[in-house]
């Protein structure tokens, strides 16, 4: 990884059609309040819930839909999904060879506070403790950014806002979230969704029939209750939409099942056999 | 289900014990309650013919059914009988108080018969609709059921109706029933409206009173005609009273219990919140009134109480129970694995001594302290430079230099320019696996509580009558000193690994293990990896007893089983007994000690394949006959003097993790 752009798997979208959200409880209220106070942000929730899909939507929200100078910002969502070797440098940035020369070279975590973007971390239990340090000045009353490389003292976008995602039932869980940080932020929590939403959101997703959705709807409710046989996280909605996808592309649904439910979420044949069980008797 | 098998079927004979995990997870997932899947004996089902039953916290299933010649047919009738035991559970059968409920009227038996065909109708429906794909299984079953039942032609009348409804919830014909005996009709008729999309228990309760009623008037007015539609040339005891009926009732062939459905063990409410739930739609007929004073309070019946209603109180249906686990045993003798043989069940150790860890550190605090100096030379503390990496923190000077030279001598220049600073973190998880079979409950002599390198606390309060162990006497005290055991010896031990463990910062577990037998093998948990330290472990930690036997093998795997769910680069497991591995059943015969051993020894080969790193450590001074077969002698310690434990313990762990 030569470059933070590749180090950070930064993703940022232009965000130029509205993603599609189908919220679950007041938790688009909620995060418009927080952004008008610019109230940093913790979404927690098991995997697959829909968490990144909600900050895309709060993002065309907030900046697609507004009608201040918000709505001129390129790119307002920067999401930076962490894992265990990212480090303070790969957020605010580094120095690069260029030439004969070094160059600064600001990380999506500067963009963002520059620009006045969302700047969402996703998993951010994973980041190396240095990265939380560097957070902190932005999620209090300083919204500032100390960049030390580059004794910058960078004040914060009025628009800028910072969202992290925090999962607690995920196996790193060893790694837990100081209450330092933690009590920085307001806590939006996610679960997975009722029966009929999450078959709406199946079927809306893969273009399955709403029956076939209800369906595979009730099949991750029902493999929900084997979350302790090895996978804690249970079945994502995500993985279910993956189920669908594939049934709407001709695959029968047993077989979908199979390969995006069963196979995905275990690897203990045991439980294999009964989730493919489970759905063949849900299955018509 | 299992015929004296010919060879077909004998083909397709599924047995239990090769998919009692698969039903048992099968059951959980569309359940949401974890049920206990047990082979039935004999009695399992209260002494009666059928080998299905369940409890609402058990089901039991025959141990192998070979009906169909097919496998997965067989299979299927297995899976049928878990839907159907769990189908009480899930359509709120079990919320339901059924003697309450049969008591209200003066023919309980009756009414209890009927509302069991007509609950079991209620199930077999919701199954077909709730489980779309078991409906192939579904039919297969009942007609199989439904061929082996009696024919109503030579039975009773009151026997034949309740036969005619068994064979109309199998989905027997209804035009066929009817020609057999009209009076079918308005039964049948009865019993559908359980078969609706929303019928609760309530419905099956009105259709049950609804049928008595029906063939209590039907039989009143015209008993002789019954018996000649039903073919019954006989007169005299067939058409007695029915008021007289439910004794024979019970014992008559159209009680043959349809199998897969099993036998329904629904007793008085268990717990005193009961709900009432009133039946409105119920006219109750005036022979019922006349008839019905039995209150199963004793008491007579309540003028208030409206006459079409009948209340009865429900409890609430509770799955909560200890988690077992069930887990392969090596035979030695056979050289294979007995296949789910061991059942673990898991406790959570919980205590009141709330002063257990204050008591330990006051009489350990030289010990301690010396635990935790230990324990801080192996902790990190410091920043790791690594040099010449292709990504870091920042660029390193000699490696730009170096480039940059490359680069301009026209060669090609390294991309390695970083230095990054890492931590050296442990990554270390650690279960510990402690003996509490009855032996540790023995006193430990009282010449080694005095042992010269347990020195007396440093700060010791003046008038701290105990410390190391208790042994210290205070001569101003005048009550004995209570006696310690070897299991208050481990307890201090662990306490003190866990005290200093804490400022080391690993993952770490405690665990008993303990048991009666190869069904009940006892796991008790005192602290889980990822709970925090507070004062309900130490709690937990004092709660710790001598209880049973020593059943090594399966407390290992289940422990093992702990481990490989958590993510550490290291994973220890250090098991602290008094004595070999033995239990009543440990092996065909109870003076093996040989069996136990080698399962024991199996157990810990898996934990090596499976990259745990285990550890015995014993204070039975015989142990080196036999850990020695059991392991290799780098991985076990015998302990002559049972009061060094928590020092050697120390050392173990500084060893085994640094």
């Amino acid at each position: 990884m030569n470059a933070p752009t590749q180090d950070t798997r930064q993703a940022a979208s232009r965000l130029t059609e509205e993603p599609w959200y189908l919220p679950l409880g007041d938790e688009v209220q909620m995060f418009e309040a927080a952004y008008r106070a610019r109230l940093p942000v913790l979404l927690k929730g098991p995997t697959g819930c829909g968490k990144t899909r909600f900050v895309e939507y709060m993002a065309w929200r907030l900046y697609r839909q507004s009608q201040s100078a918000r709505r001129t910002i390129e790119l307002p969502l920067m999401t930076v999904a962490c894992h265990e070797d990212l480090t303070a440098t790969d957020l605010v940035g580094r120095y690069l060879l260029s030439g004969n020369e070094t160059v600064w070279m600001d990380g999506p975590l500067t963009r963002a506070v520059r620009s006045g973007a969302i700047c969402y971390l996703d998993e951010v239990v994973e980041a190396r403790k240095d990265t939380t340090v560097v957070i902190h000045s932005l999620t209090d009353h300083r919204r500032v950014l100390p960049i030390e490389k580059t004794g910058e003292l960078l004040d914060a976008h009025p628009d800028f806002l910072l969202v992290i995602s925090y999962n607690p039932g995920y196996q790193s869980v060893l790694k837990d979230l100081k209450p330092s940080t933690r009590q920085r932020f307001v806590s939006l929590e996610f679960g997975y969704p009722g029966v009929d939403v999450e078959a709406a959101i199946i079927g809306h997703e893969s273009a399955v029939e709403a029956a076939l959705a209800h369906r595979l709807a009730l099949i991750g409710d029902k493999v929900r209750n084997l979350r302790e046989h090895g996978f804690d996280e249970g079945v994502s909605t995500r993985l279910l939409v993956y189920a669908g996808q594939l049934a709407a592309g001709g695959i029968s649904p047993r077989r979908a099942c199979d390969v995006a439910i069963a196979r995905a979420v275990t690897d203990d044949t045991e439980v294999q056999k009964a989730i493919a069980a489970i759905v063949d008797v849900l299955l018509p | 289900m299992t015929q004296p098998a010919h060879s077909a079927a004998n083909q397709g004979r599924v047995r239990f014990g090769d998919i009692q995990r698969f039903l048992t997870l099968f059951a959980q997932g569309l359940s949401g309650s974890f049920f206990h899947l047990k082979v039935s004996s004999p009695t399992a089902a209260g002494g009666r013919s059928s080998r299905i039953s369940t409890d609402g916290h058990s089901i039991y299933l025959p141990a192998d059914i070979a009906d169909f010649a097919a496998a997965e047919h067989n299979l299927g009738s297995y899976r049928i009988a878990v839907l159907h035991q769990i189908g009480y559970v899930v359509e709120g059968t079990f919320d339901f108080d059924l003697e309450s409920f049969c008591a209200r009227w003066h023919r309980p038996a009756l009414l209890r018969r009927v509302f069991l065909i007509v609950e079991d109708l209620r199930i077999d429906t919701a199954l077909r609709r709730r489980y779309p794909g078991a409906r192939a299984d579904l039919d297969r079953v009942l007609a199989h059921a439904l061929a082996k039942r009696p024919s109503v032609s030579s039975m009773r009348p009151l026997s034949a109706l309740i036969e005619g409804l068994v064979q109309y919830s199998l989905g027997g014909r209804r035009s066929e029933l009817i020609s057999s005996n009209e009076a079918l009709a308005d039964l049948m008729n009865a019993a559908e409206a359980v078969c609706a999309e929303e019928a609760s228990i309530d419905d099956s309760a009105r259709a049950s009173l609804s049928i008595c009623a029906n063939l209590e008037e039907y039989l009143r007015r015209a008993p002789r005609r019954v018996s000649s539609a039903a073919g019954d040339k006989t007169d005299g005891p067939r058409d007695r009273d029915p008021a007289g009926d439910d004794e024979f009732l019970l014992e008559d062939a159209s009680s043959l219990t349809v199998e897969f459905r099993g036998e329904l063990h629904l007793g008085r409410s268990r717990t005193q919140q009961g709900r009432q739930i009133a039946i409105p739609g119920h006219e109750t007929r005036a022979p019922l009134q006349e008839t019905a004073p039995k209150d199963p309070r004793g008491g007579t019946p309540d003028p208030a109480t409206p006459p079409a209603s009948i209340a009865t109180s429900v409890r609430r249906s509770s799955t909560t129970g200890p988690r077992s686990f069930l887990y392969d045993e090596w035979d030695y003798l056979r050289q294979t694995y007995l296949s789910a043989w061991c059942r673990v069940y898991e406790h959570r150790l919980r205590g009141d001594d709330f002063a257990f860890i204050s008591d330990v550190r006051r009489r350990h605090c030289a010990l301690g302290a010396e635990v935790r100096r230990q324990f801080a030379f192996i902790k990190p503390q410091s920043w790791q430079r690594v040099h010449r990496t292709i990504d870091g923190d920042e660029l390193e000077l000699d490696a730009v230099i170096e480039a940059v030279i490359d680069r301009r001598s026209t060669h090609a220049a390294d991309s390695h320019l970083y230095l990054r600073r890492d931590r050296a973190l442990r990554d270390v998880a650690a279960a510990f696996l402690v003996d509490m079979s009855a032996s540790t409950d023995f006193p430990i002599a009282s010449s080694k509580l005095r042992a010269p390198d347990n020195p007396a606390p440093d700060r010791a309060p003046p008038n701290s009558g105990l410390y190391l162990y208790g042994g210290h006497e205070d001569p101003t005290e005048a009550a004995p000193a209570p006696k310690r055991r070897v299991i208050d010896v481990s307890k201090d031990a662990l306490a003190l690994m866990c005290d200093a463990l804490q400022t080391l910062g690993d993952s770490f577990a405690i665990y008993g293990f303990s048991g009666d037998g190869r069904d009940n093998v006892e796991f008790h948990v005192a602290k889980e990896f990822r709970e925090k330290l507070s004062v309900r472990t130490w709690a937990a930690l004092a709660a710790i007893q001598p209880r049973r036997s020593t059943r090594m093998g399966p407390a290992i795997r289940h422990a093992l089983s702990k481990l490989a769910r958590e993510p550490a680069g290291m994973k220890v497991l250090i098991i602290v007994s008094d004595g070999y591995p033995e239990d009543h059943d440990y092996g065909m015969d109870r003076n093996d000690r040989e069996y136990g051993i080698q399962d024991t020894a199996r157990a810990l080969r898996e934990a090596e394949r499976a990259g745990v790193v285990d550890f015995c450590v014993t204070i039975d001074p015989a142990g080196n006959d036999y850990l020695r077969r059991m392991c290799s002698q780098s991985r076990y310690l015998v302990i002559d003097d049972v009061t060094a434990l928590p020092r050697e313990l120390t050392k173990v762990y500084r060893t085994l993790t640094s």
